[in-house]
């Protein structure tokens, strides 16, 4: 479904230039569920946003269901992220005047969907990431990290696309809330059979996922497992 | 949550910094509007004082001019050639008449007798041979004063008490002897002002002294004429007056092809001055004098014109101003939402989408400040546009009261007889309707004057939203995210 092929991404920061992906290559099926994990620093976003199609690579490609995301114009970019890609982002990046409602039913607005239908799928991802209703109506900066976090999952969840990416999705939960969006997502690979990318630090996620990568150096290497874990 | 309604809560984010951008914008916009009302009120008065008194000329017989002076009369024939002259668009020839209330008439002509006096105290074509007195049942509405007394003691006779004469004019075509249509205030014209007819149009304070009103007669020379209408010239000397159709007079005064003057009208302002040296040439520099009516106003209008161009000027700058801040503070408002667009971006939003949202938040925030300030400027144009107006033209003011000041002085030196007594009883004639004109202008908001100005700004702000609104969204998302 996703391949990766030796993907670089490097920044000039004075007169050096880093490189926190250098060479990344690697393959995702279809309803997979895998995790990457990695130092602070090591590129684990930098390589996210590049399978998001949110920064462009300086050499390499990603295929996505056969199509080439490097031979891409702009405007068709913009609507494999709204169709395909379900991004959460490590600060959340929700518009802050807007309610927790209105920030889930955005991309449904993009991509065309009736107003009640946009409310009536909104109310129902906010529930399944155990917003409480009250908090619906919340504008998103009155509301806690933990809060914000589970509504950029929803948002992310919304046009039920088929690749997400997840960044850190549960690094401001505590450890039950942690268990459900854990418990959500890989319910959405197995049973919507979407394909699910997460970055983590955190060990009983990382545990939960099929395969797991380990980003070092720029570089991207497969955790061998001795068993499937579910 | 539609693309509108976030943009207009997006507007009232910062409800402090909304409201001072609305009033910025509406001062702005306001003062645009005004300026924009003002040049259209000028224009319109330009245009309405070149069309009413710029393509007129005057023919009067040479050597003479209204009762004065002496030289051969202006005849039909005449009227015949200029009308032929190029550029010519109507000829209307008046012939003027003075009409003597009858008691003072037989006092004041005693010595010759008669009611039909062809010639004046001079007798032939010496002063006021042209405009001959006839008698009427008519009482003047204007007082003789202490001018008019003065102004009769000149003559041959003295008279302790005198009632001042009354103009009859002859017209060819329902004008005054300006050229300016009258304004019939009830009653209908004369229809034909070519054929005789015992009808006649009469002054409103000369039908008010006289209990006229319409379908009442009076007499001149014993026969009986029918009021059809009443006028109102604007000026008390203009409103003691009668006009009849041009035979009817020319009947009157029992000299049926003469001319008093002819109302020439050039068909265009920039043909006036060729046109009155082809009807100089045409009719003879010995036989006519051609006068450009009314031609000090030239002034007026050019002072006029320039501040029409200022008040252009002043428009273009307010508008200009109203778009500076409205660009400044979207491509701001812009800037400080990048991330926001890096958002939206980022989650699926078409760069059309991002572009409408900011463009109607911009377009709020004018619409608020155009509202505001269509109010300010209804409330100031009003007064800017009349103290524009009334500033420039103190020039043609001051002309002007030289001029009547040069009448009122000479009158008493005895150097002007006769019409300088008929000036006298009220405001110079022309001049009086004129600067009435000039000083009546007022700035009335037109609504196509509105919408002109507001489209004008609405361009701008769209302009201004959706340019840096592209420009950002044209950036890779993750770039924006991170911000600066
Ligand atoms: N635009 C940029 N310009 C220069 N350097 C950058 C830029 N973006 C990222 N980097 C650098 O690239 C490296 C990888 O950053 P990245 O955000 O991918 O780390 P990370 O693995 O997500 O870390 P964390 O786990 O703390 O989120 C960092 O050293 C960072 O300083
Ligand atoms: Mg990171």
């Amino acid at each position: 479904m996703i391949v990766v092929k030796d993907l670089v991404r490097q920044f000039k920061s004075g007169d050096r230039t880093i490189k926190p992906v250098n060479g990344v290559s690697f393959e995702l099926g279809k309803g997979s569920l895998a995790s990457i994990v990695g130092k602070s620093g090591s590129g684990k976003s930098t390589l996210l946003s590049l399978l998001g199609a949110l920064d462009k690579p300086t050499s390499g490609d990603v295929v996505v269901d056969g199509v080439s995301l490097a031979g891409l114009p702009d405007g068709k970019l913009t609507e494999y992220r709204r169709r395909d890609i379900g991004f959460v982002f490590q600060q959340f990046n929700l518009i802050p005047n807007l309610s927790a409602l209105d920030n889930v039913m955005l991309p449904l607005e993009f991509a065309g969907v009736r107003k009640s239908a946009r409310l009536q799928r909104a109310k129902e991802l906010l529930e399944q990431v155990q917003l409480d209703p009250e908090k619906h109506a919340r504008r998103t900066n009155r509301l806690s990290g933990g809060e914000q976090q589970r509504v950029a999952i929803a948002r992310a969840l919304a046009n039920e696309p088929k690749l997400i990416l997840a960044d850190e999705p549960t690094g401001n939960l505590d450890e039950q809330t942690g268990e459900h969006i854990i418990e959500l997502l890989s319910s959405l690979s197995r049973d919507d059979n979407t394909t699910i990318l997460v970055v983590t630090h955190d060990r009983s996620l990382a545990q939960k996922t099929e395969r797991c990568f380990r980003l070092q150096q720029g570089r991207l290497t497969e955790e061998v497992r001795s068993g499937s874990r579910r | 949550m539609s693309v509108l309604a976030r943009s207009v809560g997006n507007a009232f984010r910062n409800k402090i910094r909304t409201a001072a951008v609305v009033a910025v914008l509406a001062v702005a916009i306001g003062l645009a509007l005004a300026m924009l009302v003002a040049n259209q009120a000028v224009g319109a008065k330009v245009q309405e004082l070149n069309a009413s008194v710029g393509t007129t000329l005057t023919v009067n017989p040479a050597g003479g001019q209204g009762f004065e002076g002496g030289g051969e009369p202006l005849t039909t024939t005449e009227a015949q050639t200029v009308a032929s002259v190029a550029n010519v668009t109507s000829v209307v020839g008046t012939k003027a008449l003075r009409l003597q209330t009858a008691s003072t008439t037989t006092a004041s002509t005693g010595a010759t007798t008669g009611t039909t006096q062809q010639a004046g105290p001079g007798g032939g074509f010496g002063p006021g041979g042209q405009q001959p007195t006839v008698s009427t049942n008519l009482t003047a509405a204007v007082d003789a004063g202490t001018l008019g007394n003065r102004n009769s003691s000149t003559g041959s006779t003295t008279q302790p008490t005198r009632t001042l004469p009354i103009t009859a004019t002859g017209t060819g075509a329902e004008v005054d002897s300006t050229g300016k249509a009258l304004n019939i205030t009830s009653g209908t014209g004369l229809g034909d002002y070519t054929a005789a007819e015992a009808k006649a149009l009469v002054g409103s304070s000369l039908a008010e002294k006289n209990n006229l009103t319409v379908g009442s007669t009076f007499t001149v020379q014993d026969k009986t004429f029918t009021v059809a209408g009443i006028f109102d010239a604007g000026t008390t000397f203009g409103n003691n007056a009668v006009y009849v159709t041009l035979p009817e007079a020319q009947a009157l005064a029992a000299t049926p092809d003469e001319l008093s003057t002819m109302i020439v009208t050039v068909n265009s302002m920039e043909n006036v001055d060729s046109t009155k040296t082809a009807v100089q040439n045409a009719l003879g520099t010995d036989k006519a004098d051609v006068t450009q009516g009314q031609r000090n106003l030239e002034t007026a209008v050019s002072s006029l014109n320039s501040v029409k161009n200022i008040s252009l000027i002043a428009f273009i700058a307010a508008l200009a101003t109203a778009g500076i801040i409205i660009l400044l503070i979207m491509v701001m408002l812009v800037r400080e939402r990048r991330r926001e667009i890096g958002v939206l971006k980022a989650i699926g939003a078409p760069n059309r989408t991002i572009g409408l949202q900011f463009v109607l938040e911009s377009l709020v925030l004018v619409a608020l400040g155009s509202v505001v300030g269509a109010v300010i400027a209804s409330l100031a144009s009003g007064g800017i546009a009349s103290a524009l107006i009334s500033s420039n033209t103190t020039t043609t003011a001051v002309t002007r009261t030289q001029r009547g000041g040069g009448l009122a002085g000479a009158v008493p030196n005895g150097s002007l007889p006769g019409g300088g007594g008929f000036q006298g009883g009220g405001q110079g004639g022309p001049f009086g309707g004129a600067s009435q004109l000039l000083t009546s202008v007022t700035a009335s908001v037109s609504p196509g004057v509105l919408a002109a100005g507001i489209a004008a700004v609405f361009a701008v702000a769209i302009i201004g939203a959706l340019v840096p609104a592209l420009l950002t969204a044209r950036i890779r998302p993750i770039e924006v995210l991170r911000g600066e």
